[in-house]
């Protein structure tokens, strides 16, 4: 990977739902949030966000409601459920664990 | 997945199911509140208008994948798709009618022969017996090792010793008998079993009406009385329920209705057609030798619940040795064996009803390999179509989805055919299966039945779609774009294609040789010689009722009167009466001894076949006189006792020794044996059944051995019906209650006699035609198919000079060694089957040459008229067609 541009399947779950954790969103709010905390180092078309978010809703960790936006107009507003909690939970220790050992790795000096 | 993720998944998957459109109204909703928003974004950020949506929908990618990507997140694709290609295959059905008819007609007569087969095999084989706990019933045999008497029934004594001892719940015996029914109407015989009455706690069947027989029914001085079947209920009574405790007359005596038994009911095996059931003490024949060792009954036991076959025997081999103490006389030398009571009822049918499933089966795959031959050269015109959507990125699983499901909507429309086919075949097997078939009137399409044609139908199916949906989608596809539908004459495709013919040959081969030997074997049983002459003969039985015609005085009486009368008319001048007649009945095979000769070592008894003869018998059945003298009207009571033997007896027992002037010493049971001098030898007959070697036989006076009737027979070239009147009128004059029954002409009864066997012949003769037909348009497929796609080839050949007779030679060649490579594989598979058809075979061995033989012309000859036509296109393929066509 020469661009630190898609982002791992996977880790991309684990950030929409570390995301809906702290409020329910709408599918533009979310890109939009995405963007903002991970600046552009973690690149999320918008074209695979969707079909992500979809696949988090069949299975059963988030779900949808159709709600009025701010500025009246009606938008699908999606929030997470005790079991996408419970897999974010997993996954967030699973992903600590990972990471930790990768940057012991990487800072391993050449002796 | 859990439970607690169904709450939120299923509600959502029923609806993209249900509400395909809501949903996918939704997901544009959703995208495009998304580009609105990002084109908002964009505004503020000072774009125009224009440029921001642009932008918007640029981030945003394909929309089309999008969407297809969210819709294949439901997961629902995989159903839709299959209504879809449902639907997509049965529009293709619809537009190819001929395909469509060839191969649901093909489908739907395989699975329907298979199904009305198999109800056949189900009825006769699997499903257990129509009585309560039928695992618990077991058929009692015994059988004596010394006298190498492999089985035969219980006797009285030990049913009864049986019956009381731990082994069993109960135990009960029967045996069959026919009484006549007067007073109701015609006089007529009934269909009689007598029985211990504790058979019917045996069976646990409940009667309809009434109650069944019950030990006191048995004793000694008991009243009279009879359990009738449902059917004489209906038929005789009119089904009124007042017949219960009035009498009927059976044999000119009074026996009380106590009871009807559902028409269902029937003791096992005893006999096919049951009317009345009464007790053995009642029987007026039977019940004169109750005691002896000679009266030896079906007998059938329920084992206590729980119990094993194994325990069960080891208990009853103690009452073996039990019994074999307290009666040496007896039961010395007996053991009593065991077997459960479905294995008893099926007898020998297991065989070549499991090779009729069998053969059928074949038929079957025949037709499956032909419909996949066919479903082979149609995916290959549809070469381009499949190789465009590849292209255009359907997955190769999503293709092989869609040519299967075609299979499957093909399929199913076959099966839906076959279990209506199933239908008729079943009441027509029911018409054409022998009545001596055990169970044949539980043969029907059940739910067990329906469950095996659907297991089939689903097995066809993925049979013959396989292999053509994994042809048509391998890798060599791409090519096939390029190359276009013409010439991509897969190689692969093309070897399975010949591969199949070449299976259906060796499988069509196995079927003709199979049936083949059947012919021949049938062939051979019809055209035994029975040693008597059947032609012109007819026989009709006429039975005493023995209360009112007791002892052998009146039995004498009764057929000197009877002679008397027949003789005096015309058409019935050449007749005699006789007991037991050849193949019409079971044969009385007796022990004798003959006087002056050593006495045989145990274990080998001295048998013959016995027949009770009026003078003129062997003149009436044209039985040659080898010897000595035939019977004459001397001979009776009052004269000197006689008997004459057949020439296998002479044989087998006297050798060298001249047997005239010998003396014999045997009896009827229940009489002892007595000396008679032998008088004549006449010729050998075939006496139980035709397929049987002729065996001893010795015959007696008809005057000096009475019985309570016998069987008349008449030689007269008249035709039947006029002598069976005047049999009638005879009979008449001399008592109007007697019934005339089983009247035939010998020649059909012979044919009766085989008619298991003719039936097996019939059915596997037919399968055998119909393989040899699927064959034939097997090889016919595939050398058109390969023929049309090597059309360039045969115009280059033509155009470089090969004469048409050298095209032809080299299709006719292509298709033949197809066939006789499949010959050669068959023929192996078909020793393999007449193997196992052994037992069914007369008079030829397994490996009948002329059956092989001819098996083999007929499948190369059928071969060679299939290569025929496609030899002929290639023949006069026009070079300039040829070379111009790619």
């Amino acid at each position: 990977m020469s661009k630190p541009s898609d982002v791992v399947q996977g880790t991309l779950d684990m950030l929409l739902l570390k995301i809906l954790a702290l409020e329910p969103m709408n599918g533009f709010s979310i890109s939009q949030r995405l963007k903002q905390v991970s600046g552009d180092v973690l690149q999320v078309s918008d074209g695979s966000l969707y079909p992500a978010l979809h696949k988090l809703e069949q299975e059963g960790w988030i779900t949808a409601t159709w709600r009025t936006t701010e500025n009246n107009r009606r938008a699908k507003f999606y929030s997470l459920t005790i079991l996408g909690r419970r897999h974010l939970e997993k996954e967030t220790t699973n992903w600590s664990r990972l990471s930790s050992a990768i940057s012991r790795v990487v800072k391993l000096r050449e002796a | 997945m859990q439970f607690r993720q169904w709450v939120y998944t299923v509600p959502l998957r029923l609806r993209s199911l249900f509400q395909r459109q809501k949903a996918d109204q939704d997901l544009d909703d959703e995208l495009s509140y998304h580009i609105e928003q990002k084109t908002k974004e964009y505004i503020s950020s000072g774009m125009s208008v224009h440029e921001a949506r642009r932008a918007a929908l640029l981030e945003m990618g394909g929309m089309e994948k999008i969407r297809e990507q969210c819709r294949s997140a439901r997961r629902v694709n995989t159903l839709q798709d299959f209504f879809q290609d449902s639907r997509y295959s049965l529009r293709m059905l619809r537009k190819n009618p001929g395909f469509t008819g060839v191969v649901v007609l093909t489908l739907g007569l395989g699975i329907g022969a298979n199904t009305a087969v198999f109800s056949v095999v189900y009825a006769v084989l699997l499903r257990p017996l129509p009585y309560p706990n039928s695992q618990e019933l077991v058929s009692i045999l015994e059988r004596n090792e010394h006298a190498a008497i492999k089985q035969r029934g219980c006797s009285y004594q030990d049913i009864q010793v049986l019956g009381d001892g731990k082994a069993f719940t109960n135990v009960g015996g029967a045996v069959r008998h026919q009484l006549t029914l007067t007073g109701s109407g015609d006089p007529t015989t009934v269909g009689t079993v007598v029985v211990t009455p504790d058979i019917f706690p045996v069976l646990d069947v409940n009667p309809v009406l009434g109650r069944y027989l019950l030990a006191n029914d048995d004793h000694k001085g008991a009243a009279p009385v009879v359990v009738l079947s449902e059917g004489l209920w209906r038929d005789r009574f009119g089904a009124n329920p007042g017949v219960v405790g009035t009498a009927i007359v059976l044999d000119q005596r009074a026996f009380t209705v106590v009871g009807i038994m559902p028409s269902g009911f029937r003791i096992p095996v005893v006999e096919p057609h049951q009317d009345i059931w009464i007790a053995i003490s009642q029987d007026p024949l039977f019940s004169t030798f109750l005691r002896t060792r000679a009266n030896s009954m079906f007998t059938f036991g329920r084992m206590k619940p729980g119990a094993s076959l194994a325990q069960t025997q080891s208990q009853t081999d103690g009452v073996s040795a039990q019994l074999a103490s307290d009666f040496p006389a007896e039961n010395q030398g007996w053991e009593v064996r065991i077997s459960p009571l479905q294995k008893a009822t099926i007898g020998d049918m297991k065989t070549p009803l499991l090779v009729l499933l069998g053969a059928v089966g074949l038929v079957l795959l025949l037709a499956c390999i032909n419909i996949a031959n066919l479903l082979l050269a149609r995916a290959t015109s549809r070469t381009r179509e499949l190789a465009v959507r590849q292209a255009l990125g359907a997955a190769r699983s999503r293709i092989i989805r869609q040519l299967l499901t075609e299979s499957a909507v093909a399929g199913s429309l076959g099966a839906i055919v076959g279990v209506g086919f199933a239908y008729w075949g079943v009441r027509l097997l029911r018409l054409l299966l022998p009545s001596t078939t055990p169970s044949v009137d539980r043969v029907e399409l059940g739910a067990w039945v329906l469950g095996f044609a659907l297991l089939l139908s689903a097995t066809a199916v993925v049979g013959f779609g396989s292999a053509p949906a994994l042809l048509a989608t391998s890798s060599e596809m791409q090519r096939n774009l390029k190359d276009g539908a013409q010439s991509g004459s897969s190689g692969a495709r093309l070897k399975l294609r010949g591969f199949l013919a070449g299976v259906e040959i060796a499988l069509a081969m196995v079927l003709v040789v199979g049936a083949g030997l059947l012919v021949r074997s049938l062939m051979a049983m019809t055209s035994v010689n029975p040693g008597f002459e059947a032609a012109h003969v007819l026989r009709a039985e006429v039975s005493l009722p023995r209360y009112q015609y007791s002892t052998p005085r009146q039995w004498t009486a009764f057929s000197n009167m009877l002679l008397e009368r027949v003789h005096a008319q015309p058409d019935l001048k050449d007749s005699a009466l006789a007991v037991p007649l050849p193949v019409v009945d079971s044969a009385v095979n007796l022990e004798f001894s003959i006087v002056g000769h050593a006495a045989l070592p145990p274990g080998m008894p001295a048998t013959a076949d016995y027949v009770s003869i009026s003078p003129g018998y062997f003149q009436v059945m044209g039985i040659p006189l080898l010897r000595g003298r035939s019977f004459s009207e001397q001979d009776s009571m009052s004269s000197p006792l006689v008997t004459m033997i057949s020439a296998s007896f002479a044989r087998v027992y006297f050798q060298n020794e001249n047997p005239l002037g010998q003396t014999l010493m045997f009896g009827f049971p229940p009489g002892p044996p007595v000396a008679r001098e032998i008088v004549g030898i006449v010729g050998d007959i075939h006496d139980s059944k035709l397929t049987k070697e002729a065996a001893p036989m010795m015959y007696v006076p008809f005057a000096q051995a009475p019985f309570w009737g016998g069987e008349l027979v008449v030689k007269s070239t008249r035709p039947s019906s006029a002598i069976v009147g005047s049999i009638r009128q005879v009979v008449r004059t001399i008592d109007k209650n007697l019934p005339v029954t089983d009247i035939a002409t010998m020649p059909d009864v012979l044919q009766e006699s085989v008619a298991q066997p003719r039936f097996r012949t019939w059915l596997l003769s037919a399968f055998g035609i119909v393989a040899l037909l699927l064959a034939a348009a097997g090889v016919f497929g595939v050398l058109s198919y390969s023929v049309a796609s090597r059309t360039r080839e045969f115009g280059v050949r033509a155009a470089l000079g090969a004469s048409p007779a050298r095209i032809g030679t080299m299709i006719v060649s292509e298709g033949l060694g197809l066939a006789f490579i499949g010959l050669i594989v068959g023929a192996a598979g078909a020793f393999a089957l007449a193997r196992l058809l052994r037992s069914e075979l007369y008079g030829i061995t397994t490996h009948d040459p002329v059956t092989f033989l001819v098996a083999a012309v007929a499948l190369l000859s059928t071969a060679l008229a299939a290569c025929l036509i496609p030899a002929w296109r290639a023949m006069w393929t026009d070079p300039i067609i040829g070379l111009r066509c790619e």
